[in-house]
């Protein structure tokens, strides 16, 4: 590995560590919060239906599946497929904020707004951090959008790092997902 | 993002890219120390408008109390009392001692020290450092607020900064604040840590590294992996306060699913307690440095040292219960977290005795920054022993909240920190403005601030023993703590004394800027890599990589023949 690749991973990988740290404070909390309660949801709520966290889940799969055919592309040197990938991908990021936005107004729709206590406190502060998190990592995406051309250096790396930070968001919806909705 | 090769940066011509929006790592240094020292002052002044109140409640300030306080003609007002100590501890800790130790030095000594051309990411360091400056400002804006700063404390504890404790926008700008300067610390870590595995020059192994740089590498993993737990803190706090969710908010329903004002103080401890090292460790490094340097002897045990160190860097994560003693914790539970602090004092003994045994028969040369050094060895033993009585349960049970605690920690990350920055300041100032430092005036600085140092956290233990909480705007209501108001005016007037002898350095720091006589390439006549080129160094810091042969503290080796009691570590190691 050149010296560069290496500064690159050992950079991406600080930012995981540090956004991981980030998710795990949140998820003791909410560990704390569940195992507290004597019964969950509390306060008489009911559980959310699994029909938005589900098509978000699939569609922000999809969307990591896309990123990784991106990095595979550029490897191969078809920088058009690359970027016909990529395409695909934020389209399907910015389809997973439309569906976080539906779940959103469902839930107010159902009668849990943010003030209703812990439970939508949860439901609304985690998912919404998530979200944050996505639009930056649809930033990232929308850069590489604009690098991807032939005459770019080390595109390669550049493909492989905003791959990572995808990944990071979609394993992170998945934790969320089966913790907040499906337990 | 792209990766430095170490390759030669063009210069840059412009004003604004020279010196406001620059890439080159010794500027932004230089960024990061003014700023840091600029908040040193103000953070200062709030300390001693503190101790003012404690001393002569309901005498007006001198001169600057009718400027600040109009309405009760200049004397400290009780919810402006505790915004001072907020904003005190707030602004020392995040924007006075992390700029210098970690923004200032770290980005200086650790191309430098390690022999490359610059950061591995120029240009996310610079954002760093504008991070950083945005968030002292966001910081600083609050003060204007109709109701102020925050003024829960600086640990910020639910339900003092929840909504119903603290109304105004001034808390929530604190948590915009602390997030923001998280996100500027986590891009120095990215920077520090990737820097250091990447860049060192040929032949330099980790343990060939100088500790100051180990220490400031091991202060930037503990940032990347824990700053993100308070960045998780303050975003649910600040949710709490926006947007009206109930993370940290106890209410009617308390037994139905409510929310939970410890968790903060989980939260918030397993970041701040890895903080207290994340300060501390660059210091440690430097000082483990200055003392071999100028006992013109090798570090004694150096590598222990470096392991050390590491070791009070893992240990330092799991013990963070022990600030929280008094919050119903479960016996089983304080007792694991007691025995995993005292561990820490395992391998602190143990650096310190390399400390002791790298002076022991040392040809010492009294300059400045050694003097401080052997002054950090001093103040941080007094703060490591007074913190075992804290980590034990049954003496925090009485001692926790008074000003026992806050003269222990003051002497380890007040006293210890602010020796070990100004150390590196005089030890490091030919290196970063070419010239030298007055050395009169730094030892006038180094005796006025121990001794004033001393008289004020050693009298800070001891009304704390007496009993006085902390945070209080009048203790003296309290019958059985009036006999401890001539120590605290004492205390007071070693806080002036203290504040006074900084006036000296100031004057000292500017006056050398411009005045001071010119420095050579290696005025304190030592061989690591950066005294190797001339002060200051050019733009990319070394025309050639240089190769390195040795350690960092080969002093006094008697089979030196070049007339010189060091070598540098460019040089083959000279045996006999």
């Amino acid at each position: 590995m050149n010296r560069n690749s290496l500064q690159n991973n050992l950079a991406m990988t600080v930012i995981l560590i540090s956004g991981t740290m980030l998710f795990a404070t949140l998820l003791m909390g909410y560990a704390i919060y569940r195992t507290s309660a004597s019964v969950w949801p509390p306060m008489g709520m009911m559980k959310v239906s699994l029909g938005y966290p589900v098509i978000s889940t699939l569609t922000i799969f999809l969307s990591s599946w896309f990123s990784h055919q991106v990095k595979a592309e550029v490897k191969l040197g078809n920088i058009s497929s690359a970027r016909s990938n990529l395409d695909t991908t934020i389209v399907l990021g910015v389809l997973f904020l439309a569906v976080q936005t539906l779940l959103w107004n469902q839930l107010r729709n159902t009668g849990v707004y943010v003030e209703s206590g812990i439970f939508a406190s949860i439901m609304y502060g985690f998912t919404w951090i998530h979200a944050a998190h996505v639009v930056l990592g649809l930033s990232s995406l929308a850069w590489l959008r604009l690098v991807m051309k032939p005459t770019t250096n080390e595109l390669w790396q550049k493909a492989l790092n905003v791959e990572k930070f995808w990944h990071f968001l979609g394993i992170i919806w998945f934790i969320l997902f089966l913790t907040l909705f499906v337990l | 993002m792209s990766g430095g090769f170490n390759e030669i940066h063009p210069e840059p011509t412009t004003f604004i890219s020279k010196y406001i929006i620059s890439f080159d790592h010794k500027v932004i240094a230089k960024q990061f120390l003014w700023m840091g020292i600029a908040f040193l002052g103000l953070g200062g002044l709030m300390a001693i408008l503190i101790r003012w109140t404690l001393a002569y409640q309901g005498t007006p300030f001198p001169i600057l109390g009718a400027l600040l306080f109009p309405d009760t003609g200049g004397v400290v007002p009780p919810d402006t009392y505790a915004m001072l100590f907020t904003m005190h501890g707030t602004i020392m800790i995040f924007y006075a001692i992390t700029p210098i130790l970690i923004g200032a030095f770290g980005n200086f000594c650790i191309p430098l020290m390690i022999g490359a051309r610059d950061m591995a990411f120029p240009m996310l360091n610079m954002l760093s450092f504008w991070f950083a400056f945005l968030s002292g400002a966001v910081l600083l804006t609050s003060f204007f607020l109709p109701l102020g700063a925050a003024s829960g404390g600086w640990t910020s504890y639910p339900t003092l900064s929840t909504t119903l404790g603290s109304p105004g926008a001034g808390q929530t700008l604190w948590c915009v604040a602390i997030f923001l300067f998280g996100v500027s610390s986590t891009m120095g870590a990215v920077n520090y840590v990737t820097t250091v595995i990447t860049l060192r020059a040929p032949g330099m192994g980790y343990f060939d590294m100088p500790l100051t740089v180990w220490g400031l590498w091991l202060t930037a993993i503990l940032n990347a992996i824990f700053v993100p737990v308070l960045g998780a803190g303050v975003i649910l706090l600040t949710l709490d306060r926006v947007f009206g969710t109930t993370f940290f908010l106890a209410g009617a329903s308390a037994t139905s699913g409510s929310g939970d004002p410890v968790l903060f103080q989980h939260v918030f401890w397993i970041f701040g307690h890895p903080e207290v090292y994340i300060l501390i460790l660059p210091a440690w490094g430097i000082v483990s440095d200055l003392l071999s340097f100028f006992s013109r002897k090798p570090a004694f045990g150096a590598k222990a040292t470096a392991l050390a160190m590491t070791s009070v860097t893992v240990l330092s994560t799991v013990v963070y219960g022990h600030h929280m003693f008094t919050t119903q914790m479960s016996p089983l539970l304080t007792q694991a977290f007691m025995t995993m602090t005292m561990t820490i004092s395992i391998p602190s003994a143990i650096f310190f005795a390399n400390w002791l045994g790298t002076i022991w028969k040392g040809s010492i040369r009294f300059d400045s920054p050694m003097l401080f050094s052997l002054g950090v060895v001093f103040v941080f033993g007094l703060g490591g022993l007074t913190g075992l009585h804290l980590g034990t349960v049954t003496t925090d049970l009485y001692l926790h909240d008074t000003y026992f605690v806050v003269g222990h920690f003051h002497y380890t990350m007040a006293a210890s920190v602010l020796l070990g920055g100004f150390a590196g300041i005089y030890f490091w100032f030919p290196k970063m403005f070419g010239r030298m430092m007055n050395e009169f005036w730094g030892k006038v600085h180094f005796w006025g601030s121990m001794l004033g140092l001393n008289g004020i956290f050693f009298g800070m233990l001891m009304v704390g023993y007496g009993g006085m909480h902390r945070r209080t705007y009048n203790p003296f209501v309290y019958e059985y703590l009036q006999k401890l108001i001539p120590i605290n005016t004492f205390i007071t007037l070693s806080a002036l004394f203290m504040g006074a002898f900084q006036i000296v350095f100031v004057i000292n720091f500017l006056y050398s800027l411009i005045k001071g006589p010119k420095a050579s390439n290696n005025p304190w006549e030592v061989g690591t890599l950066e005294w190797t080129i001339p002060s200051p160094p050019v733009h990319h810091n070394y025309d050639e990589i240089p190769i390195v042969r040795c350690g960092p503290h080969e002093l006094g080796n008697p089979n030196l023949k070049t007339g010189r009691d060091f070598q540098y570590q460019t040089e083959e190691l000279v045996e006999g």
